[in-house]
């Protein structure tokens, strides 16, 4: 029996998987009896099989990630990488090594998550949505009311504009299960979650930097404080201090 | 969308796709150090781009601006005959049972399922570039008939029988093979 061209597209879509049930019933009757249609199906499933088996993964080169990574870096680390890389590893294990206590949190039944992670994930479904925040000011006094409405527990709200870091607004992260005030403050081109969570929530353990984000603990009272951006770890750091030195202001 | 929000989201889809993207990349152009060449360019017009990008499939969103850069980098680089992206009327055309194999010899399903890498890679090589990408986007990178459609820009259709062709083309040169 010859093959028509349409045999031949139904054959591939077939063997792909892509034929819909009403065709596939009928297509699968004429398999079992033509041979010759049999006979082909088989050379393609061949040449589908050697060319998953045999033919190399291709991957992008570490020189090529390297250069791709550098276009979503800020400039600094884009006009120099290498060096920016070393110097923010660097400046991350002297940083983090001393003495951040690594977080686990229970989140429900049996599954335990580190809050670094789950800070990280937050921070990073804000930058992904339109807005960063959902109260959009740079007047404390208009975002700390907007968490009294909301939350038992309101954050300090330090006005850090005049050490270069102006605050962008507020939005309710809901970390695990507990729903937490987190602040949004800006530098330059660079974006920080702050995030107030219960105290109670912390463990032994270093904090890493994840996917390239910088994460950073203190505690005040009966809150801890967890920093998240993608701003390097020294000026975190900076960061971190200030809003101490301006919390603990009256 | 500011360049920080940029980066970020740039981080997010376009980066996990970078083997995918260099893989395409390498299929089209024919070799490594191009498919470089043309992933750094894809890629920087993936960023400038980004705010384009509405959420949804990132791969073959990705995949699509690589596949546009490296026709445009074959275009640049090569001799007019290879690439045929915008005259595919007569490679569409051609017949697609000459290029079948006779019926009924099972033992070549046998050879082609033996053959090597380096004829392997020659077969798929020697293919028309739009041939060649459908089959590598289908069989080495595993995306379904629509992505391909939406990738290439063509009709799922056209992704049919560019596949049934290039399969039939490779199995043609490979069942010869002695």
């Amino acid at each position: 029996m010859t093959m028509t061209e349409n045999d031949r597209l139904l054959l591939n879509a077939y063997v792909d998987g892509e034929l819909d049930s009403a065709h596939l019933l009928e297509f699968e009757r004429r398999l079992a009896d033509d041979s010759a249609l049999a006979d082909e199906r088989a050379r393609i499933e061949a040449l589908r099989g050697a060319m998953r088996e045999r033919l190399p993964r291709e991957t992008a080169s570490p020189a090529l990630r390297r250069r791709v990574a550098a276009l979503a870096r800020p400039r600094p680390f884009a006009t120099n990488w290498r060096a920016g890389w070393a110097a923010m590893a660097a400046s991350v294990a002297v940083a983090f090594a001393a003495g951040s206590l690594a977080t686990f949190v229970a989140i429900g039944p049996g599954n335990r998550e580190p809050v670094s992670e789950l800070l990280v994930a937050s921070h990073m479904r804000a930058m992904m949505a339109s807005q960063t925040v959902d109260v959009a000011s740079s007047d404390r006094h208009t975002v700390k009311p907007w968490f009294n409405g909301k939350l038992p527990q309101s954050p300090r709200v330090v006005d850090l504009a005049a050490q270069g870091f102006p605050l962008v607004g507020g939005r309710i992260d809901v970390i695990g299960r507990t729903p937490a005030p987190t602040l949004v403050y800006r530098i330059r081109q660079h974006v920080i979650s702050l995030t107030a969570l219960p105290a109670s929530l912390r463990a032994s353990g270093a904090i890493r930097p994840i996917d390239g984000y910088n994460v950073v603990e203190w505690t005040d009272g009966p809150l801890a404080y967890w920093a998240v951006s993608d701003l390097a770890a020294p000026e975190l750091g900076n960061f971190a201090k200030a809003f101490r030195a301006g919390a603990a202001e009256p | 969308m500011d360049r920080g929000d940029s980066r970020t989201r740039f981080a997010n889809v376009v980066i996990p796709h970078l083997d995918d993207a260099y893989g395409l990349a390498r299929w089209v152009t024919g070799n490594r150090a191009d498919a470089e060449d043309v992933v750094q360019e894809a890629c920087l017009r993936a960023f400038r781009g980004i705010g384009g990008f509405t959420g949804g499939n990132g791969r073959a969103w990705v995949l699509t601006i690589v596949r546009n850069a490296a026709y445009d980098w074959l275009r640049k680089n090569r001799s007019p005959t290879v690439v045929h992206v915008d005259d595919l009327e007569a490679v569409e055309r051609m017949h697609l049972t000459d290029d079948a194999t006779p019926a009924g010899d099972n033992p070549e399903a046998a050879l082609i399922a033996r053959a090597d890498e380096a004829k392997l890679e020659a077969a798929i090589a020697s293919l028309p570039a739009v041939f060649r990408e459908t089959l590598v986007l289908r069989d080495v990178q595993g995306l379904d008939y629509r992505e391909i459609a939406t990738i290439t820009g063509v009709p799922m259709g056209t992704v049919m029988s560019r596949l049934a062709r290039a399969r039939g083309r490779v199995i043609a040169m490979l069942g010869a093979d002695k």
